[in-house]
């Protein structure tokens, strides 16, 4: 039998073994779908995540406080200094005057100026730096320290550190969680595929029997579980497309519901196709290991 | 094939002997009926040259192999050119007629061009013409045996085992079923067919002209029964 006769058997014969099987080819599409929508959850926080840090990275300032000495010739050097390092995007001068302005928009801290009968701040640098630079700045910032007229440099390393700690931790344990919500939907899955083919063991033995080859009796089913994986993939990405579309105008912007509407939609379709793979790999699976049972294994 | 077994002895787990130290020998391109009466073991010897029940002890050779040795993939090979209408070896509930017989030339690796209309052809023959779309459920048990033994013959098996073809056959059901039989034997297929009926016996004896071995089996032992068909 020629290549794309076996294979056009195997299509028509797993698929009309999910409709032959109704009900339990339902409870696998439910199974998977609740599965899938789980770990779409992990999955979508992920890339949120990912986002929130990526934007944080494009945003992220260092702020360079020089010393009252400091004179004109001094800012020259130090902004020549700032800007022949590649990671530098831009830098601009914040005067102590300026300064002051800005922090008099306080009224506490106007109180307090007022208090002291003189400005107590001096001229800084405000450094733009440009994304994923601000992973490794500790060199940059000694160099600037150098130079006497420099006072401080403030870049919020710990915070940065911080966020990103906080945001590895969340993806390892997305990770782990999602990797037992997996497990488990895999094993239950496999258990109704195994009800499935019990249903159906007289044919298995009949086809046996008969000398039917292993792929007569594999490949068709392998290819029910990868539909009934797709169904659950594709009931999932149904609804949050739905989700997608209609939460935007329903639901109020809070509890980050505006960061996840605010994903792009290539982020949207890279999930949609994970969890479309994610199917296939659940139902493959639990098919698979629905054949590696005992008893059918014994029939020859 | 041809096949040749000595010293067959085959007890069943109850402890019944079914085979006592039987000979049996079917050259290839043979065709040989088994007698015997209900319970007699028939169906057992059917089983034990398919290779579906191993005997107890004794040698059981089928083209000089000996087909309880073979490993799993030998053995699918072996199968590919065996043909068995058996009592147990139902119809696919869920295929239709032609499906059924469609699924066989698929399974012995026989598929190709043309198979519709020897399907079509061969239901035709044996008076089951505008069945290939029916289900097993709509067709009479009597199809139904029918049908089964035309998905045992339909890829030109070199070993065909029957067990009681033509039980629930009216007479000219079994008259069709049987010459389909001969004609299979022309091409060169062994056959080897169990009945307990004796009205299936005469009415061979009158319409067969080429040889038939006749063997009675009667408790445990295979012997032949004097008058082979000439």
């Amino acid at each position: 039998m020629s290549a794309p006769t076996r294979l056009g058997y195997v299509l028509k014969e797993g698929f009309l073994q999910v409709l032959r099987a109704r009900g339990l080819s339902t409870a696998v599409i439910v199974i998977v779908a609740c599965t899938l929508l789980q770990l779409s959850f992990f999955l979508g926080l992920s890339r949120v995540l990912d986002h929130a840090l990526g934007s944080a990275s494009e945003k992220f300032e260092m702020t360079v406080f020089l010393t009252p000495a400091a004179e004109a010739v001094d800012r020259q050097r130090i902004e020549t200094l700032l800007l022949a390092d590649p990671r530098v995007a831009s830098v601009r001068l914040v005067t102590k005057e300026e300064a002051l302005q800005e922090f008099r928009k306080d009224p506490e801290i106007d109180q307090m100026v007022q208090a002291l009968g003189e400005n107590p701040l001096t001229d800084s640098f405000t450094v733009v730096l440009r994304k994923d630079a601000a992973a490794n700045l500790d060199d940059l910032v000694s160099k600037i320290k150098q130079d006497s007229r420099v006072e401080e440099v403030d870049y919020g390393k710990n915070e940065w550190e911080t966020v990103s700690n906080l945001t590895r931790l969340a993806r390892w344990v997305g990770l782990v969680l999602g990797g037992f919500i997996f497990l488990t939907a895999l094993f239950i899955v496999s258990s109704t595929l195994t009800l499935a083919l019990w249903a159906r063991r007289e044919d298995y033995i009949l086809m046996a029997r008969m000398g039917a080859p292993l792929w007569m009796r594999w490949a068709p089913y392998l290819w029910e579980g990868i539909l009934e994986g797709w169904g659950g993939a594709l009931v999932v990405v149904v609804l949050l497309e739905a989700f997608r579309r209609g939460a935007g105008v329903a639901l109020p912007k809070y509890s980050g519901i505006d960061m996840v509407m605010a994903l792009p939609a290539a982020d949207w379709t890279g999930l949609y196709l994970t969890l479309l793979a994610l199917g296939t790999v659940l139902g493959f699976l639990g098919a698979f290991l629905a054949l590696q049972r005992k008893w059918i294994r014994e029939i020859h | 094939m041809r096949i040749q077994a000595f010293h067959l002895t085959k007890i069943h787990p109850s402890g019944v002997k079914v085979l006592d130290d039987a000979y049996f020998s079917a050259p290839e391109g043979s065709f040989t009926v088994v007698l015997g009466d209900s319970r007699a073991g028939k169906s057992t010897i059917l089983k034990i040259l398919g290779g579906e029940e191993k005997p107890t002890s004794g040698v059981l050779k089928i083209d000089h192999k000996d087909i309880y040795a073979f490993s799993e993939k030998e053995k699918r090979q072996w199968l590919q050119g065996v043909g068995m209408i058996f009592p147990d070896l139902k119809l696919f509930p869920d295929k239709t007629v032609e499906e059924n017989i469609h699924f066989v030339l698929r399974a012995k690796g026989a598929s190709g061009e043309g198979e519709k209309e020897a399907i079509a052809k061969l239901l035709s023959n044996a008076g089951l013409a505008g069945k290939a779309s029916s289900q097993p459920v709509g067709l009479s048990s009597g199809e139904q045996r029918m049908v089964l033994a035309l998905r045992a013959m339909i890829f030109r098996p070199r070993l065909l085992l029957a067990d009681d073809p033509f039980q629930g056959l009216d007479d000219k059901s079994t008259s069709i079923l049987f010459h389909l039989f001969r004609e299979l034997n022309r091409t060169g297929s062994t056959i080897v067919l169990s009945t307990q009926q004796m009205s299936f016996l005469s009415a061979a004896k009158e319409k067969l002209s080429p040889s038939i071995q006749w063997i009675k089996l009667d408790e445990g032992k295979l012997e032949p029964l004097e008058e082979s068909v000439s």
